[in-house]
């Protein structure tokens, strides 16, 4: 006999009535219509009279707004249960997480066995449901990844059903005009000793309770097994039937069984709030735990430094801790394994500030620096951490046009390139970005962006006009040429440091189908190869971006390059004179071109976790020309084979027309981005660090040495002069210093820390 | 070569993207809204990065008003056949009669049994979908007061009851290119649903045509009561070209309607989820087709016998 202290949730049990679907469907909106919390429909797929479970959950899920709904209880039997989780998971998608799955074993074996069902004797009913309840939270791992958990509960009765529900549930789901109050402490006991037994808080189980009832001059529903309601008389009785149920056997979810609009009426409105309040005022009375519930073997691998129970709670049901099952799914970034101890996921502005606000507020972040995540796709892999918090905008994923003559649109950081690309295409419109349509919009665009229409158009920062920023202190700000024009600068190149980008406002270009050629050269003569290549790209128009990729040398085979190249024009002429210069490099071993709407370039990868794993090694470099003395080195660091990925982006062209002092992205000179990745940390830098005398600066995106020298190398010495005083009045205390820290990698006590 | 003279339909092939509910479902309505008659989803249950098919229709039947909606094909392995009749019933009563039911015999059977299906030969997963279609007619049947027995090992039912009744006469359009499968369409099918991509040609389309026709004529039915469907990709471009579908809406319509005309196809579903084609598709291609293939059949609006 305990109260779990569950939040109070009021539902329906509505008839899922085949003859008149639209009565159906407008019982389920006027529970919304009422302030209900779930509508509910029993799962009978051999009941004729009965519209589809499944069908009916999913159209009524799209025909309200609030209310969340739920089968009560799905019949596992008769449904596969993989499908069933991805169904689950995809009306979760659509419906930003208004579904819940309820489980049962099947009951009706004839009726089943008639629509082609294997009967089951009682046991093996139990271990197939087990064995669903396997399936259903493997699959969920797997995909599509949702933006919440979705409960499992179960409709159970006999003894190994609670034992089930207590070792592996999230909920229990009976009716109590089936079981009644003594089988309602005896199946509560039953899973708390399952549960205890497990390692489990009894806590982690939800109580919910379909019960029938009707008010005295109410229409009987009928719904009560033998025509008696369990619940009768007046509202304040019925409020002194459930007023125990809740206090002393623990239920928190109350689902009422009626077809009736009055008294799914008067049950809102006059037994719900003074429940509600009874409850409410009891629970203080008596000291009820009414906290959030954290699972026992989550509880155990939290880490130092992080008040999790305080996490505000619009963020804490879709914060992920790593005793979370999505933690893996949200640890890693493209290229660097992480362990967060927790990860933070703002849908809005206001939700970032709550989020950052909490972040400063916690140990953890003088020890770990605050990661900030839009894609996950940084080669630098600043976006994950070990232990500290990461606060994750990758929700705030719009992509809107906001002027279409002035091809202005606004891009929240979260979106993927490939899916910018996509949306504007039918706008004969692009915005140069990287290579892959994976990368996410904050990263780039608060750091350089070298892209496949970077020699045409510039670089992706050169295209933000204003952007939507969360200071450290909590503020929001906007930033754009004319009001806050220091930050302004600073967010197109150092965004990192300076706060939270929540929104971008950027101008396309117009960019129709363009030329991409991926050709194969043979590189054996590897210096005289890159300084060429560089010439030819110098020698282009700027309609033509060229990259650049080696890996690590074959024994016994020809040492290849292979080059892609875009040109931003849909004239077969035109393109191949821009690439007619590329092919003449050098033998040919392989070659590709052809004309292509750019989004086809640069599309999304198929959605998906991350996989990163270890510390990312690379190395950048920026020059202006690949001269026969930086060639001659740059091969050798090839042909040493500790480079597995070794690439050189052209730059340069519209992006070197922006005075350097414009942006914090100052390396306006160079035509040439250089990246090597390597297996060993220690051989990559010893290296690099030999030839790095032949650069002028490095791209902050690809680097991931975290020596503080690198710093300089970021920002000339007037950008990070410049950038300094500019952290100290709106980041005094170094909250932002993940990622190439002009403050340094500590933070700096203030007043208010 | 034959003209069934069914009325000219368009439809919409949509990615049903896990990563962007909301654009797909957009896009749906998007296509409502340019007057095509049909929006599909193709149905790769094993597919973690789609969404679910059926749940989506579901869905998507609640955001329309008038669009029919159908699987583009359904997976019938992975969706029991007795449950998809009530499924499909449910649907179509819920969305005013809006739902056709497109069945494929599933092709990739790794993931299918992975997913907890069943391996089956070629041959049995034809068998197999002749007992659904069996399965799924006798379950609709709710006129009919005899004892509902159908189907055979992979789909049955044996007494069970039948009904609920879909609001329409809900068409079974099969997703096929072999010879048996072709053979079970002109025996039992309403539709055949296949992709010209996969045909390879409209060479092709003609010669499944007149296996399904053969088929339908040797079980007493008439060609004609087999709907022909297609789906199929193009681009848009403002000059027109000698490629299929590559070229302004007017050359569209005339290669669109010649097929009509020629091999008898009358719904054409339009794949590259391109908001600008499908709306062009529904508000320039459909209707100079519709007026192409009704001056060729002699009739005013390019309908015939339904």
């Amino acid at each position: 006999m305990t109260d779990y202290g569950h939040p109070l949730r009021f539902g329906t049990f509505v008839t899922p009535l085949a003859a008149d679907p639209e009565e159906t469907v407008a019982r389920a909106r006027l529970a919304e219509d009422v302030g209900l919390d779930l509508v509910t429909f029993q799962d009978h797929p051999y009941q004729p009279r009965f519209l589809d479970t499944w069908t009916l959950l999913s159209y009524v899920a799209a025909a309200t707004e609030r209310i969340h709904v739920a089968p009560n209880v799905a019949n596992v039997p008769m449904r596969p249960p993989a499908v069933l989780a991805r169904a689950a998971a995809s009306l979760g998608l659509l419906s930003d997480g208004r579904v819940d799955l309820a489980l049962g074993a099947g009951a009706f074996w004839d009726a089943m066995e008639a629509m082609g069902v294997a009967r089951r004797t009682p046991g093996e009913s139990v271990d197939a449901l087990a064995d669903a309840i396997d399936v259903v939270r493997a699959t969920w791992a797997e995909g599509p990844p949702t933006s919440r958990r979705i409960p499992v509960w179960l409709g159970a009765l006999g003894p190994r059903m609670l034992r089930l529900t207590g070792t592996t549930a999230d909920g229990w789901l009976p009716s109590l005009g089936r079981i009644g109050t003594d089988g309602l402490r005896a199946g509560n006991a039953a899973i708390d000793a399952a549960a205890a037994a497990a390692g489990r808080d009894p806590r982690e189980i939800t109580r919910l309770l379909n019960v029938s009832g009707t008010f005295d001059d109410a229409t009987r529903t009928g719904s009560a097994p033998g025509g008696r309601s369990d619940l009768a008389g007046s509202p304040a009785a019925w409020v002194e039937r459930l007023l125990p149920l809740v206090l002393e056997d623990g239920v928190s979810t109350l689902i009422l069984a009626t077809d009736d609009e009055p008294t799914m009426r008067r049950f809102a409105a006059e037994v719900v709030p003074a429940l509600r309040e009874q409850v409410a005022r009891e629970r203080a009375a008596r000291g009820t735990d009414t906290g959030r519930v954290v699972p026992r073997g989550v509880r155990a691998l939290r880490r130092d430094g992080i008040a999790y129970d305080d996490v505000p709670a619009a963020l804490a049901e879709r914060s992920v801790e790593p005793g979370d099952p999505e933690h893996a799914a949200v640890a890693a970034t493209y290229m660097r394994g992480g362990s967060p101890g927790l990860v933070l996921r703002p849908r809005t502005t206001a939700e970032v500030v709550e989020a950052l606000a909490f972040a400063r507020a916690q140990d953890v972040t003088r020890r770990v620096p605050l990661s900030v995540r839009s894609g996950g796709h940084g080669m630098s892999g600043r976006s994950t951490n070990d232990g500290g918090i990461v606060l994750d905008v990758g929700e705030l994923d719009t992509i809107e046009v906001v002027d279409e003559d002035a091809r202005l649109v606004r891009v929240g950081p979260g979106a993927r390139w490939g899916d910018v690309a996509r949306v504007l295409a039918p706008h004969g419109w692009a915005i140069s970005s990287g290579d892959s349509g994976g990368v996410g919009v904050g990263g780039l665009a608060t750091a350089g962006g070298i892209g496949f229409l970077g020699r045409a158009h510039g670089l992706t920062i050169d295209h933000v006009r204003a952007v939507e920023m969360v200071l450290a202190d909590g503020s929001t700000v906007r930033a754009d040429a004319a009001q806050n024009s220091e930050l302004f600068w600073a967010v197109r190149g150092a965004g990192a440091q300076v706060g939270i980008v929540t929104s971008f406002e950027m101008v396309a270009d117009e960019v129709g189908a363009v030329g991409f050629a991926q050709l194969v050269h043979d590189a054996s003569d590897t210096a005289e190869f890159l300084e060429r290549w560089g010439a030819t790209v110098e020698a282009s128009p700027r309609d033509t971006t060229s990259f650049l990729l080696m890996g690590r040398p074959r024994p016994g085979e020809p040492v290849v390059a292979q080059s892609m190249t875009m040109v931003d024009s849909d004239d077969p002429d035109v393109v191949v004179a821009r690439l007619q210069p590329f092919a003449d490099l050098a033998p040919l071993l392989g070659q590709s071109a052809q004309i292509l709407p750019y989004d086809a370039v640069v599309s999304p990868p198929a959605p998906g976790p991350h996989r990163g794993s270890g510390e990312p090694v690379s190395r950048t470099g920026l020059a202006e020309h690949l001269t026969p003395e930086l060639s001659g080195r740059l091969a050798g660091l090839v042909a040493s084979g500790e480079t597995y990925f070794f690439q050189i982006r052209s730059t340069g062209g519209a992006a070197s027309d922006v005075p350097a002092d414009a942006t914090a992205y100052a390396h306006r000179a160079a035509n040439f981005s250089v990246l090597a990745m390597g297996a060993s940390r220690r051989r990559l830098d010893a290296r690099w660090d030999s030839l790095a005398d032949g650069f002028d600066g490095l791209y902050v995106s690809f680097e991931s040495d975290q020596r503080p020298e690198r710093v300089a190398d970021a920002y000339p010495p007037a950008t990070l002069e410049r950038l300094r005083e500019l952290k100290r009045r709106v980041d005094p205390g170094n909250v932002f210093r993940d990622n190439m820290p002009v403050l340094g990698p500590e933070p700096t006590p203030t007043a208010e820390s | 070569m034959p003209d069934y003279g069914h009325d000219l339909r368009f439809g919409a092939f949509i990615t049903p993207t896990a990563a962007s509910p909301r654009d797909v479902v957009d896009l749906a309505v998007a296509s409502e809204q340019a007057g095509l008659d049909l929006v599909t989803f193709q149905d790769h249950p094993y597919q973690p990065g789609f969404l679910d098919t059926w749940t989506l229709l579901s869905w998507v039947a609640a955001r329309t008003e008038r669009v029919r909606l159908a699987g583009n094909v359904l997976n019938l392995p992975l969706r029991p056949a007795g449950v998809l009749a009530r499924s499909v019933a449910s649907l179509d009563r819920l969305s005013g009669g809006r739902v056709e039911l497109g069945l494929g015999a599933g092709g990739f059977w790794d993931p299918i049994v992975a997913m907890g299906g069943t391996r089956l030969t070629p041959g049995e997963s034809v068998d197999a979908l002749g007992q659904a279609i069996d399965v799924v007619r006798g379950l609709w049947d709710v006129e009919n007061r005899e004892r509902l027995v159908a189907g055979g090992p992979q789909h049955h039912v044996d007494g069970a009851k039948r009904g609920p009744a879909p609001a329409h006469d809900v068409e079974i359009w099969v997703g096929a290119l072999k010879p048996r499968m072709l053979r079970l369409v002109g025996t039992k099918a309403d539709g055949w649903l296949p992709s010209l991509a996969y045909l390879k040609s409209l060479e092709a389309l003609g010669r499944g045509n007149a296996a399904i026709d053969d088929a339908a004529r040797d079980a007493g039915r008439d060609p004609a009561a087999v709907r022909r469907l297609l789906n199929v990709g193009g681009r848009l471009t403002a000059q027109g070209g000698d490629g299929f579908l590559q070229g302004p809406p007017r050359q569209w319509a005339e290669q669109l309607a010649a097929v009509t005309l020629e091999h008898g196809v009358s719904t054409y579903v339009v794949m590259g989820d391109d908001p600008t084609t499908l709306a062009v598709v529904g508000q320039e291609v459909a209707p100079a087709a519709r007026e192409l293939v009704a001056a060729e059949r002699g009739t005013t609006d390019g309908g015939a016998r339904a």
